[in-house]
């Protein structure tokens, strides 16, 4: 096994990780904002199918969502005839964007709903509108106790990236078997601690990246800690 | 598409993969819950060189997929349940550990990571003024541990436990990669036969979303019916 080659050979495919990393995470949270509001505003029928779609984000594992949307949707946009454009990395970006909706509305709304009621009414009381309620008073609280949820939720965003292998993306994953078949399976352990130091790397950045906005978050927020709400993972 | 009499075929198949998948998430679990207290207990005692080990395993576990400590479990434990197993002079061939076994293995050592937090997060909602009032109507520490602490931690326990029961059966789908067949495993086996995959992969969210909602309303109950009695 030769780290010198194995490494960047592993670069290459480390831009298409990303990529799927950074859709999931732009296209999850406004799903999870989407998800949030209907959740949070009563609407009927509206409220229990965001209810529904949470539980199944977080209730099914992350590889068969990946290979429900992967063999669902293009059953779904042939309708409208455009199956070519399903490769299994739209396939891929897509389903961890649903996945990662889903968990995050779990971390957005209890902290929505942490922020004291007081608040809302002072808000109300001043006659703010929704939206200046929600940028001025609401939103910044909010965000504070959301913060650590979100981290974690990222970081198991970033490790359910692995999955994506097995539905045909290009990925970190993919590009390390290709190289243990090379090398005919000898080495595999080995690769194996190569993608898990890669692996702790990039949820290392991440995690440095969130801790500074946790640090900052509170000058907007008088003398409110961060609830503490243990964190479990998603897989 | 979903024809009644593949689906109903379909639903056989894969429910019979249920018994087996909670089987290993229930030795999942009794051993995480049981390795994750003992780390919390150390953490909540300050015991000096367990702790800053105990650091160092979360740090590791929470920052690997699970995928690759499955299949760093995979490859690198007969090997060393081999070596071990000659250190005692036993001839044990290592290779034979069923892969189930090193599944379970691989998924403990990430969960109990997880679990340690859960029950650190319990130990730390018990209210310290009620140890100093047992303290002071003469409680052992053995008494108050099992009087006192113990009924009210498992209780604010409860829910996050119920999180990780759901954490773990979705944890054992990855067992695929290394031929442990589970229900989404078997969903991949049933719809490989007979190509029909979407209709396998609906029935088994719809298995996994009746598992998890079974799960949550018994633990709600008996949460419910346990906070009765403090």
């Amino acid at each position: 096994m030769d780290l010198k080659t194995m490494i960047p050979e592993l670069m290459t495919a480390l831009p298409l990780t990303l990529a799927i990393t950074f859709v999931a995470m732009v296209a999850g949270f406004c799903l999870a904002l989407i998800t949030t509001t209907l959740r949070v505003v009563h609407i009927p029928v509206l409220s229990s199918l965001a209810a529904l779609y949470v539980s199944y984000a977080r209730s099914v594992p992350v590889v068969l969502q990946l290979f429900v949307t992967f063999y669902g949707l293009p059953l779904l946009v042939a309708i409208f005839g455009m199956a070519d454009f399903f490769t299994p990395n739209v396939a891929a970006m897509l389903g961890l964007s649903f996945y990662h909706g889903g968990y995050l509305s779990e971390v957005m709304r209890p902290a929505y709903l942490a922020v004291d009621r007081g608040q809302h009414d002072a808000a109300d009381s001043l006659g703010y509108t929704f939206r200046q309620k929600m940028m001025g008073v609401v939103g910044p609280q909010a965000v504070h106790i959301a913060l650590p949820g979100y981290g974690n939720a990222l970081i198991y965003l970033a490790h359910n990236v692995a999955l994506v292998m097995y539905i045909g993306a290009a990925d970190v994953m993919a590009t390390a078997h290709l190289i243990m078949q090379r090398a005919y399976n000898q080495y595999q352990f080995e690769t194996y601690l190569v993608l898990a130091v890669i692996y702790s790397i990039m949820c290392l950045i991440i995690w440095v990246i969130v801790r500074y906005f946790e640090r900052r978050s509170p000058m907007y927020v008088p003398a409110v800690g961060p609830a503490k709400r243990v964190a479990m993972p998603s897989l | 598409m979903f024809e009644a009499d593949i689906l109903l075929e379909d639903i056989r198949e894969i429910l019979s993969a249920v018994p087996f998948t909670l089987f290993m998430a229930l030795v999942t679990f009794v051993f995480s819950t049981i390795i994750g207290s003992l780390f919390a207990l150390a953490e909540y005692r300050n015991i000096p060189i367990l702790r800053e080990f105990i650091f160092a395993y979360k740090v590791a576990f929470k920052g690997i997929p699970l995928v690759i400590v499955i299949f760093l479990g995979y490859y690198g434990l007969p090997p060393t349940i081999q070596f071990l197993a000659s250190l005692i002079g036993i001839n044990f061939n290592g290779h034979h550990t069923p892969n189930w076994v090193l599944l379970v293995i691989g998924v403990t050592a990430c969960i109990a990571a997880f679990q340690a937090e859960v029950i650190k997060g319990a130990l730390n909602s018990f209210d310290n003024g009620q140890a100093d009032a047992a303290r002071s109507l003469g409680y052992t520490n053995g008494q108050l541990f099992r009087r006192v602490m113990f009924p009210q931690v498992v209780i604010a326990a409860i829910p996050d436990l119920t999180n990780s029961i759901m954490v773990i059966m979705k944890a054992l789908s990855l067992g695929f990669a290394i031929e442990v067949v589970d229900i989404f495993a078997q969903s991949q086996l049933t719809a490989a036969l007979n190509f029909y995959y979407l209709e396998a992969f609906v029935i088994a969210v719809v298995i996994y979303m009746i598992i998890a909602f079974l799960v949550t309303t018994a633990a709600d109950r008996l949460e419910r019916s346990l906070r009765v009695w403090t």
